[in-house]
């Protein structure tokens, strides 16, 4: 009885109705995840049962091998998209075809796989981002697939009325056809699967998403806690009754929160760089050096300044949002509850760009996700490598001028009332919520 | 002219309308003169606390104007600020800081270089009788002792205007009594002060005149004495029920 009295008080006290939202807005965001991460998975395996191919080869084996992949088995069925290349200027010919992917058979393949040899098929794909699910060669493995599966029944056919195996023919058919990877990106090309580059590069890269996750969280706490804090304590009120301006006051507490953050930026930046040479000691390193040198997916200096550029202006934008929650805030406990739609805002995007290409997602979806300004940040090493320049742009527009109305929302509740009365979620004081409703305030 | 009949402070039909009709205090006028301690005194939500947000410059006046020390605080806030300190109601300190560095910290807001920032800090540190606890960190402090050197803060700038909000609230007897006499000590040395409570039995003892507020109206202003006599009471909080009452 006694420990259900307390229980209840512990449980009344943690379970507010802030909490409670926060708690809905992390399922609906989770909600959301999950939905935009299956269907990106749908259309991979949709994509698995598209094969866009080029057969140069043309002939009655190799058409043959097309009819089987049309319908390996009773139950599955894919579409085979017959293309002609004009040139082995694969960027101009996936422009001119309107194609993400092509699997080119070879002139002399037939006459390979009938001399009893390994032979190669070529495999080009554009690659448009570093995501994981958005790097996944779904066409290709199921061509490869189906490819192999054909080779090698027909050379069972051919033996089982001829007789023995050679030994060639044994090493045959254990691996009856090589799959040569070309990755494009831009006007690019490099022999590489874009599926080992994304895995490389994400290897190389993943530190960046967690460092601007971690800032913006880091930035938030630090400015929301100086300024809930100060009203909390009422050292706020000494300070703006003190000869000292109100936006004095608000710059410093910014400028300090930038700063701090910037030497964890730095700190932190050095400390990646050290473990992605590290780890970068493998035996395929130097080739795939050489590849993202051809692909151009290096950065260089000016580029990275832009990429730092974005990730200051959402550090920014968080503070300025910080310091309203901050002044929001009835105590530390809500503080910390406040703290969680920001975090949230950086999760989300944080999470679609290491896993998919938020570029190719719904329209809809996409225009969401969009909106949360901390997505540009994270999507602006990819937007930068792979040249798309209006996404970066724009998405640096519409982040500036998010930090122009946060930063006047946040000027205006600074040297305003609202700094002493407007609180969230009721309580004793509320003279001005957050959009401007007004109730009474209830003091001396 | 005697310093004692300069206004320092001239509150003019101050009011404070947070919702339509609905006001924190309305239409309050008085006056402090220079070196005097002047009381608000009413009950909690009587509007004492929003009339001194509002001479401190913190909330805007809806109606109204007061004069600190020549300058308006609806168009000279900042000058109005130059001349004043003010002391929340149960205010904190930054409890990482040590006292010599808080005092410090706010010197330097209000001094103009360091000979100044010196000399404010000494005077601060003289005035708190904090001694060697000043070296300490503020989180170590009790609350008395923060009192102190919040109420040492506020009067280091020697400002016109001193605004303490409920000085001695939550306060044990012998810390309250001490900074009694440190308002009083200070008032004598041509401090002015404007304070607020609802302790009326303090403010009997430590004001030179007192102002009743209930309601957001500023009922009856005059000293101790003068209203005890007029309402023909033994203390301030019989003339406050007589006041209310009578309204």
């Amino acid at each position: 009885m006694k420990f259900m009295s307390l229980f209840k008080k512990e449980l009344r006290e943690m379970l507010t109705p802030q909490t409670i939202i926060v708690l809905v807005m992390i399922y609906v965001g989770m909600f959301m995840l999950g939905n935009v991460m299956g269907k990106q998975i749908d259309k991979i395996v949709e994509e698995s049962s598209e094969i866009v191919l080029c057969d140069n080869d043309d002939t009655s084996f190799t058409k043959s091998m097309i009819e089987a992949m049309k319908k390996p088995d009773a139950n599955t069925t894919n579409t085979v998209k017959l293309v002609k290349l004009e040139s082995d200027d694969y960027p101009a010919e996936l422009d001119r075809l309107g194609e993400k992917y092509i699997v080119i058979i070879p002139k002399g393949f037939t006459e390979q796989v009938e001399s009893g040899k390994t032979t190669e098929y070529i495999y080009v794909s554009r690659m448009t981002s570093l995501s994981t699910l958005g790097n996944v060669s779904a066409g290709s493995e199921t061509a490869k697939n189906l490819i192999q599966a054909s080779v090698v029944s027909t050379l069972y056919s051919k033996k089982m009325i001829e007789g023995k195996l050679t030994s060639d023919e044994i090493t045959q058919l254990n691996k009856p056809v090589d799959l040569k990877e070309i990755t494009v990106v831009q006007n690019n090309t490099a022999n590489i699967g874009a599926s080992t580059v994304a895995q490389m590069k994400t290897m190389e890269n993943m530190f960046l998403p967690i460092i601007v996750f971690l800032l913006i969280m880091y930035s938030s706490q630090m400015v929301l806690n100086a300024v809930s804090t100060e009203k909390i304590d009422k050292t706020l009120e000494t300070l703006l009754s003190a000869p000292v301006s109100r936006l004095s006051v608000l710059s410093s507490k910014m400028l300090a929160a930038g700063v701090v953050a910037a030497l964890y930026a730095i700190v932190m930046m050095f400390g990646m760089q050290n473990v992605v040479t590290k780890m970068q000691t493998g035996g395929d390193t130097a080739a795939y050096k050489d590849a993202v040198e051809q692909l151009g997916l290096t950065l260089s200096g000016g580029q990275f300044i832009l990429v730092g550029l974005q990730m200051f202006i959402s550090i920014l934008i968080a503070l300025s949002i910080s310091l309203v929650l901050g002044v929001l805030a009835k105590d530390a406990k809500s503080g910390q509850a406040l703290l969680l739609p920001i975090q949230l805002l950086s999760m989300v995007p944080y999470m679609l760009s290491m896993f998919m290409d938020i570029k190719t997602l719904s329209p809809v979806v996409k225009y969401i996700i969009y909106a949360i300004p901390f997505t540009h940040t994270f999507m602006a090493n990819e937007n930068i490598m792979f040249g798309n320049t209006t996404l970066y742009w724009g998405g640096l527009a519409y982040q500036l001028a998010l930090l122009a109305i946060c930063m006047t929302f946040a000027i205006r509740v600074f040297t305003s009332d609202k700094i002493f009365t407007m609180t969230l979620g009721g309580g004793k004081k509320s003279s001005g919520g957050l959009f401007g409703k007004k109730t009474q305030q209830h003091e001396d | 002219m005697d310093n004692k009949n300069i206004n320092v402070l001239e509150v003019k039909g101050l009011s404070k309308q947070y919702k339509k009709g609905v006001y924190a205090s309305q239409g309050v006028t008085f006056n402090v003169r220079k070196g005097e301690i002047f009381a608000l005194i009413g009950p909690n939500g009587a509007g004492k606390t929003t009339t001194i947000r509002m001479i401190s410059t913190l909330l805007k006046a809806t109606e109204g104007d007061a004069i600190v020390d020549g300058h308006s605080i609806l168009t000279e806030p900042e000058k109005v600020r130059q001349c004043i300190t003010y002391l929340p109601d149960e205010a904190g300190a930054y409890k990482t800081m040590t006292g010599t560095r808080y005092l410090e910290f706010m010197a330097g807001i209000y001094a103009n270089d360091a000979n100044q920032i010196k000399e404010f800090v000494e005077r601060a540190s003289e005035i708190s009788e904090l001694g060697d606890r000043l070296k300490d960190k503020i989180g170590s402090y009790s609350r008395g002792m923060i009192r102190k050197l919040l109420l040492a803060r506020a009067m280091m700038p020697k400002p016109a205007l001193a605004i303490l909000d409920e000085p001695t609230s939550g306060l044990d007897i012998i810390n309250a009594l001490d900074i009694r006499r440190m308002i009083k000590k200070l008032s004598s040395q041509g401090m002015s002060f404007l304070l607020s409570s609802h302790n009326m039995l303090e403010i009997e003892y430590v004001s030179d005149r007192v102002g009743i507020i209930a309601k957001g109206h500023l009922l009856e202003v005059g000293t101790a004495e003068e209203l005890k006599d007029k309402y023909g009471t033994r203390n301030l909080e019989e003339v406050f029920e007589k006041v209310v009452l009578s309204r």
